[in-house]
């Protein structure tokens, strides 16, 4: 793990699961399948010449920047997925998210209002699940996704514990 | 003002007492100016018909088939507004509410009841609205917000006037914890009851004149008002005026382009728009007065409707010092804050009760910045501020974005930074238009750091403070990456350290613990002796920042 220039030092960060990148990879190449897929009918339909007329390069074009953007995410993503990263400490939570726009954002246990466990169909198959934080702020995006299950629980209950412990008012 | 170590803590009060309080009703004449509109189009609908048919000499027509014998529609008519009586009198008399000790509880609805209860203590706000009917019959709406972004969590409309302020001064009291009823009836309170009636007729002498009527309003102290020449100044040189100049020129030369005169009716939306955003401003800005009391921050304004709001002590999580540009020429700024009862400002009502300062002068500024901040926490607060709002530069102790942030913040490097005192945190920005955010320690939900590829590159980066919703998005904007990271580490101690002093949930409450906010730290016992911040109002405060002027 490198440490950045926003990352406070001395920490020692907690990385989501190793299939979570998987997973992330798995639903990207849907993602991709299916968009590729509608973009390309008009080359198709050009190649069957139903629709002969169409111009060449866009039909050509439009699959080609779709597959050249797809690839580039795909390229991306185990360094995004090993950049989230979250630290617990004594009064707050820290986390991490981010390769090139990179964010560190500290939650004080105390201003949690309540934590959220979601799990989808996916994540389920995966053993996965997302955890996200509630402050009184709409600007507080604290979400930790792909989380062994067992694991989201443990923060779960760790979390409402300091809460509780901590809570303060608005 | 010492705590008493032997009264017990009150702050899980459950309202058991509930019983003694009586249910109130609204007063009955609520349903008609709540439904005037209702109202207004039948007689619309039927007034016209019959004006049509006085005129025309004929039978009414309209939504009846013709030959309808005139008994019927009468008959037809009085059904309608017995019915329409029956459902307004129906819901007033479903309209209950109640304020106990601990909570205030309505209960409404006929078919589908609805009992909602709000914890005293968790007040945001409570406003007092009189919308110009209401205004006529000398009636009064009561809003109760706690922290909930939507609606007001009760909202009694409507009351008697006298009845709306009168109930206020209990809610406060009550929430304050000052009022000596609200303990006397918590289970072993009475001691502590006692105490407190000994400090607050200290205080104010009028805590125990009225006690079955609850107790009198704490007593306010004007700060400001604005004048009428300043609230027409200001609407002129709103944003409103950019664009009307815009559409007047756009005119001028679509005219000389095309030689021929520009149809006018094109116009008519934008005029409408603008000569809109001109009402609202003139309608929530006109007669502006702010004062003082113990509890906390008190504004009246409003041309046709009035509103009256008080803001109690520690309520406020962020504020905003800025200035559109057109501000420049007369040097007036606008104060907005977060409250976290007001929600998301939508629409002009919201940006309208998040405005603290319409329009004011430097010196108008800082008087109310003084009331939001009784403490500011450092020596030279008309400085600091005065610094923060039109300053640039480290004057003051700020701290300023590095040299090589000009390349991503031509204008305002020199401006865009930060500085600390011991209560609060300011953050300063824009060099056209001007933005200063201030955020006590203590009410900052959480922060980030940003830094996207470029700002990496000049090594600077972007710390963002999380409000509740409203108008105020505090952030600090291209500062030197390290110097920004130990920033982030100390407020977050520093934060923390402020969270446990702080003491306003029950503002006047000077002894034991109360509530969650204190019984968190239990580690920490000494902190409970401290007096409550800001309690003492207005005289401290003056002072804490006259001194300086």
């Amino acid at each position: 793990m490198h440490n950045q220039a926003i990352d406070p030092q001395g920490l020692t960060w907690q990385r989501v699961s190793p299939r979570y990148l998987t997973l992330r990879v798995l639903s990207l190449a849907v993602e991709a399948l299916i968009t590729l897929a509608v973009v390309s009918v008009p080359l198709v339909l050009r190649s069957l010449d139903i629709w002969g007329g169409f111009p060449a390069w866009i039909a050509w074009g439009l699959p080609g920047v779709f597959l050249v953007g797809f690839i580039w995410r795909g390229v991306l993503l185990p360094r995004q997925v090993r950049a989230i990263g979250y630290a617990e400490r004594g009064e707050d939570l820290l986390l991490r998210t981010g390769i090139f726009f990179q964010r560190t954002l500290v939650v004080p246990y105390g201003r949690m209002q309540y934590v959220d466990v979601a799990v989808g169909p996916f994540e389920r198959l995966f053993g996965l699940c997302t955890l996200k934080l509630h402050t009184a702020s709409p600007g507080t995006d604290a979400t930790i996704p792909g989380l062994p299950t067992d694991e989201g629980a443990r923060l779960r209950e760790h979390l409402s514990a300091r809460g509780e412990a901590q809570l303060a008012g608005l | 003002m010492t705590s008493a170590p032997g009264s017990p803590a009150p702050g899980k009060s459950s309202g058991s007492s509930g019983g003694e309080e009586q249910w109130q009703r609204v007063h009955p004449v609520s349903p008609l100016v709540r439904g005037w509109i209702a109202l207004a189009a039948v007689a619309y609908v039927v007034g016209r018909d019959s004006v049509e048919a006085l005129f025309l000499r004929e039978e009414p027509s309209g939504p009846l088939p013709d030959g309808t014998p005139l008994a019927w529609v009468v008959i037809g008519l009085v059904v309608l507004l017995l019915a329409i009586a029956a459902v307004f009198f129906l819901s007033w008399w479903f309209t209950r509410y109640q304020v106990t000790s601990g909570h205030v509880r309505v209960r409404s609805g006929v078919l589908f009841r609805q009992h909602r209860q709000a914890r005293l203590d968790r007040v945001q706000a409570v406003d007092i609205n009189q919308p110009l009917l209401a205004r006529l019959f000398g009636l009064a709406e009561l809003r109760f917000e706690v922290a909930d972004a939507g609606e007001s969590a009760v909202r009694l409309s409507f009351l008697r006037l006298d009845d709306a302020r009168a109930l206020r001064g209990t809610i406060l009291a009550r929430a304050s914890g000052a009022d000596p009823e609200a303990d006397s009836d918590t289970e072993a309170g009475t001691e502590a009851g006692g105490e407190e009636t000994g400090e607050s007729a200290a205080g104010t002498g009028t805590a125990a004149s009225a006690r079955r009527r609850g107790p009198a309003e704490a007593p306010e102290y004007p700060v400001l008002a604005l004048a009428p020449g300043r609230v027409l100044g200001a609407t002129a040189l709103s944003g409103n005026t950019v664009v009307l100049v815009i559409g007047i020129i756009a005119v001028l030369i679509l005219t000389f382009a095309t030689g021929e005169g520009v149809s006018l009716a094109a116009f008519i939306p934008l005029g409408l728009a603008v000569v809109g955003g001109y009402w609202s401003m003139l309608n929530t800005s006109w007669n502006f007065r702010a004062a003082v009391s113990r509890d906390g921050v008190r504004l009246r304004y409003g041309l046709l409707d009035t509103r009256t709001q008080t803001v109690p002590p520690g309520r406020i999580q962020a504020v905003a010092v800025t200035q559109p540009l057109l501000w420049r020429i007369t040097g007036w700024y606008r104060i907005s804050v977060n409250v976290a009862g007001y929600g998301a400002a939508a629409g002009n009502d919201g940006a309208a009760r998040t405005r603290l300062l319409p329009a004011g002068t430097l010196e108008e500024t800082l008087q109310i910045l003084a009331l939001v901040l009784p403490n500011p926490g450092t020596p030279d607060p008309v400085g600091l501020f005065s610094a923060g709002i039109e300053g640039s530069g480290t004057d003051h102790g700020f701290t300023v974005s590095p040299r090589r942030a000009r390349w991503v913040a031509p204008l305002q490097w020199r401006r865009s930074g930060y500085a600390l005192t011991e209560t609060a945190l300011l953050s300063r920005s824009g060099r056209l238009w001007r933005n200063l955010t201030v955020v006590p320690h203590e009410r900052i939900q959480s922060m980030a750091l940003h830094q996207g590829p470029l700002a990496r590159k000049l090594r600077i980066a972007d710390l963002r403070l999380h409000s509740t919703p409203g108008p105020v998005s505090p952030r600090i904007r291209q500062l030197d990456e390290a110097v920004l990271l130990e920033l982030f580490n100390e407020q977050s101690v520093r934060a923390a350290d402020a969270r446990r002093r702080d003491r306003t949930e029950r503002w006047l409450h000077r002894e034991t613990a109360t509530g969650p906010a204190v019984s968190a730290a239990p580690e920490d016992p000494g902190t409970a002796a401290l007096p409550a911040e800001g309690s003492n109002a207005a005289p401290q405060m003056e002072e804490n920042w006259n001194e300086h002027r």
